[in-house]
């Protein structure tokens, strides 16, 4: 509960304050923030198994995040970085989209 | 657990509505500290994807990577020399449109004052410059065409460039290659249109020469005395000839294409 709320409240808190990216993280923020909802779809369907557990999410979270970021910005230094920014993105949605599937079938039975 | 590698694995069956009770019970759970942690995740996920969308929606550079950057910049440079290409073909047409060429300037120039010289000649637009006015006053009537036709050619002879021949207040007649002088019912007709005494003869050229022809022995002075007629000769500094001919349009005769050489 207190979750849903904290998202609601992160969400009313950026639109109103309307701060502006830093320009060193403008080109992480995207794919962290992509790597943030694989962890929160990952958190919500093992909330559904009931084996949700406070600290794996808050681990899995920020190491998903700073994963993300680390790829990003060694693809950078390669010379590579839009192409597997694009990889990345391609893999936590297939991730993403597997959650969903996995927390469909628990809420909906189907 | 948020490794979801076999997330589209089927589950094991635990009974309908499992999923839905825990959620619910979930929902309804007090907060304990792991929850609070990650709730203030959830709420730095919101925040960043609130600011994220926004700074997507401002500025379409500022979030680009150096890459990027590159190429945009590249296409814009790629852009911009293609339409200073484009300009500079425009610009270039337009000059030579406009005579911009020194050759076709001066073909140009040189159309025109042969025109103007032409049109002179011609008797279409009014010509200007020093000359002399010749007044003959002939109150017996004696003084024909052949006179007038004669003045007419000496003053030629000397180099008069554009005349004019008037009744002194009257109706006045431009001179072309053209025009004919006939005799006509107490005075004369020139070009059809009716003159009487006094005739002013108005030419444009150098006025002493001019004057000089005229007044040759047994020239046209002389033969005006001979029979009882005055004539004088104003030398002018200035003078303007007015008067113009129509312009015909030619029905038949069109101009031939000109060698290039010429």
């Amino acid at each position: 509960m207190i979750a849903v709320l904290g998202l609601a409240v992160g969400i009313v808190a950026g639109l109103f304050l309307e701060p502006t990216v830093p320009t060193w993280l403008q080109a992480y923020l995207p794919i962290a923030v992509v790597a943030a909802l694989d962890a929160v779809f990952g958190g919500l369907r093992a909330l559904l198994d009931g084996i949700f557990d406070d600290k794996v999410f808050v681990v899995s979270f920020v190491a998903n995040v700073l994963v993300a970021a680390l790829i990003v910005y060694l693809g950078d230094q390669l010379g590579v970085g839009s192409q597997l920014s694009t990889g990345v993105v391609v893999v936590l949605g297939i991730r993403i989209f597997s959650n969903a599937a996995a927390i469909r079938r628990h809420l909906f039975d189907a | 657990m948020t490794d979801p590698t076999d997330g589209a694995a089927p589950r094991a069956p635990e009974g309908r509505g499992v999923g839905r009770r825990r959620l619910l019970t979930a929902l309804r759970s007090r907060p304990t500290g792991g929850q609070l942690v990650a709730a203030a995740l959830c709420a730095l996920l919101g925040f960043a994807v609130a600011v994220q969308v926004r700074a997507n929606q401002d500025v379409a550079l500022t979030g680009l990577r150096q890459s990027d950057l590159v190429r945009i910049l590249d296409d814009v440079t790629e852009r911009s020399a293609r339409l200073q290409a484009e300009a500079r073909d425009l610009e270039d047409t337009r000059s030579r449109v406009t005579g911009g060429s020194s050759g076709t300037r001066a073909a140009l120039e040189d159309a025109r004052a042969r025109s103007e010289t032409l049109a002179i000649l011609a008797g279409t637009v009014p010509a200007r410059g020093p000359g002399i006015e010749f007044t003959i006053g002939d109150p017996d009537g004696k003084v024909g065409s052949d006179v007038l036709l004669d003045a007419l050619q000496e003053l030629r002879d000397a180099g008069g460039e554009a005349f004019e021949i008037a009744t002194v207040g009257g109706p006045a007649v431009r001179v072309a290659a053209s025009t004919y002088l006939a005799d006509d019912d107490g005075g004369i007709s020139v070009d059809g249109t009716h003159l009487r005494s006094p005739y002013r003869f108005r030419v444009i050229g150098d006025s002493r020469t001019l004057a000089a022809a005229l007044d040759i022995p047994g020239g046209v002075l002389d033969v005006l005395r001979q029979r009882d007629a005055q004539g004088s000769v104003t030398q002018l500094a200035r003078l303007e000839i007015t008067s113009l001919r129509p312009v015909p349009a030619p029905q038949y005769a069109r101009p031939a294409p000109e060698d290039n050489g010429g």
